[in-house]
């Protein structure tokens, strides 16, 4: 695309596109336990915590990360969660899956789990484990219809806050090589004048990025 | 001109049978109770192998199991069957855990079928939680089972129960059968992983199995 047919065409939809988008902060803190490097052949595993009561990481958040870890210049392989979740049934379901990583060096004392891990190349297990919370809800929009025709008026706004961490084991040693954590938080608005207009903050898609970003170089060790 | 008249009538009060037939047809299924037979996969369990025969006998409760779940007021609102998928999931789960497995029609057939033990499992408790009672943002399922081990001949081995728990989130789904179809494989997911994991450490199974380990051993 030309600069002027981007001017004409291209920034108007991405003038709309950063107009609807909510404002969104997102902090990342790394701490490092052991040296990290991976060879070409290996791979990773990112798996969801389900341990808890009140919550558990979402499926979607952890493919989201595995995915952004896989691309870019540092693209490191990543072995589907679900995908290695069945291939070890019954060792990584929530009742049974390691918490320590001395339970992982038990567990791996199982033949068949170091077997099945050493196929398919496995050097770090990638622990995520959070959520989103949705706070403050405030406003009220109201929508009516009539023979002429219908609207909504109102405004509402809710604030979003996702915190995950991932925590990091090297195989080879049995060792929590380290932690990454982000908090991602942000302000959605819905001002409506006849048409709602959603100024939606996309929070755990930040903090999809920003732990995948942070991921990928700290297990290439840069 | 007459008879023109007649067959528009005729035509018209069909039409209006026909009308009131879908409406009361409509409101009908409205007031039904929805029905839904569970359907999942299974993933095979990697664990080593038994080197044992057992006798797998599912009786016609299981097989069968129908849940019902009803409104505040006593009408059905949900009849849940799970027993094929209770079969599904049996089927894929004991051929991984021992060396063979015989399906057996009824318990006469186990003297016969050449195995060390039958397995009989039976369902006694199953709950649904709906997220519009609960006002919780997921359905959850919770199955109590009574899991029984016997000798071929009908002898008693082992007796145990063993519950199991599954949910899954509101968010993404498109029907409460849909909610109710996901917590209950994730539920009957849990009961295999804790069996298979909790198989050997039943007081009565680890006593069986190392008498028949030690019987094996001398032969």
């Amino acid at each position: 695309m030309s600069t002027s047919n981007f001017v004409r065409q291209g920034f108007p939809i991405w003038l709309l596109a950063v107009l609807l988008t909510g404002c969104t902060t997102t902090t990342v803190d790394e701490f490092r336990q052991g040296e990290t490097g991976i060879e070409s052949h290996e791979a990773i595993v990112i798996l969801g915590r389900r341990q808890g009561s009140t919550y558990e990481t979402r499926e979607e958040f952890v493919n989201c990360v595995g995915e952004r870890v896989s691309r870019g210049s540092g693209a490191i392989r990543v072995i589907p969660e679900k995908e290695f979740v069945d291939s070890l049934f019954p060792w990584f379901e929530p009742r049974t899956a390691p918490l320590r990583t001395s339970d992982l060096q038990t567990l791996m004392e199982e033949q068949v789990v170091a077997d099945k891990i050493e196929e398919y190349g496995v050097r770090y297990i990638v622990w995520v484990d959070g959520q989103t919370e949705t706070t403050n809800r405030t406003g009220s929009i109201s929508c009516a219809v009539g023979p002429g025709g219908g609207g909504c008026f109102g405004f509402g706004s809710w604030e979003d806050d996702s915190n995950f961490d991932a925590r990091v084991w090297d195989v080879s040693s049995f060792a929590n090589v380290g932690t990454i954590s982000t908090d991602a938080t942000g302000q959605s608005y819905v001002p409506a004048v006849v048409v709602p207009i959603p100024l939606i903050a996309r929070v755990e898609a930040n903090a999809c990025s920003s732990l995948a970003t942070q991921l990928q170089q700290f297990v290439n060790g840069d | 001109m007459f008879a023109v008249t007649g067959k528009r009538k005729q035509s018209g009060a069909r039409s209006l049978r026909a009308l009131l037939l879908v409406g009361v047809l409509t409101l009908l299924s409205a007031c039904g109770a929805s029905s839904l037979v569970v359907e999942g996969s299974y993933p095979t369990p990697a664990v080593r192998k038994i080197p044992l025969a057992l006798g797998l006998y599912l009786d016609e409760d299981l097989r069968n199991f129908l849940y019902i779940e009803y409104t505040e007021t006593g009408a059905e609102e949900y009849r849940v069957s799970s027993g094929q998928t209770h079969v599904q999931m049996f089927s894929t789960l004991l051929p991984a855990m021992f060396e063979r497995v015989q399906v057996l029609e009824s318990m006469d057939d186990a003297a016969g079928a050449g195995v060390d033990a039958v397995f009989a499992p039976s369902i006694e408790e199953f709950q649904l939680a709906l997220p519009q009672k609960t006002r919780l943002d997921s359905y959850e399922v919770w199955v109590k089972y009574n899991m029984r081990l016997l000798g071929p001949d009908g002898a008693y081995i082992a007796d145990w129960v063993l519950t199991s728990y599954g949910k899954t989130p509101m968010e993404g789904l498109l029907s409460v059968e849909g909610g109710i179809n996901e917590a209950t494989v994730s539920a009957l997911r849990d009961l295999a992983s804790n069996f298979t994991l909790s198989f050997g450490a039943v007081p009565e199974v680890r006593d069986w199995l190392a008498s028949r380990q030690n019987v094996v051993s001398n032969q």
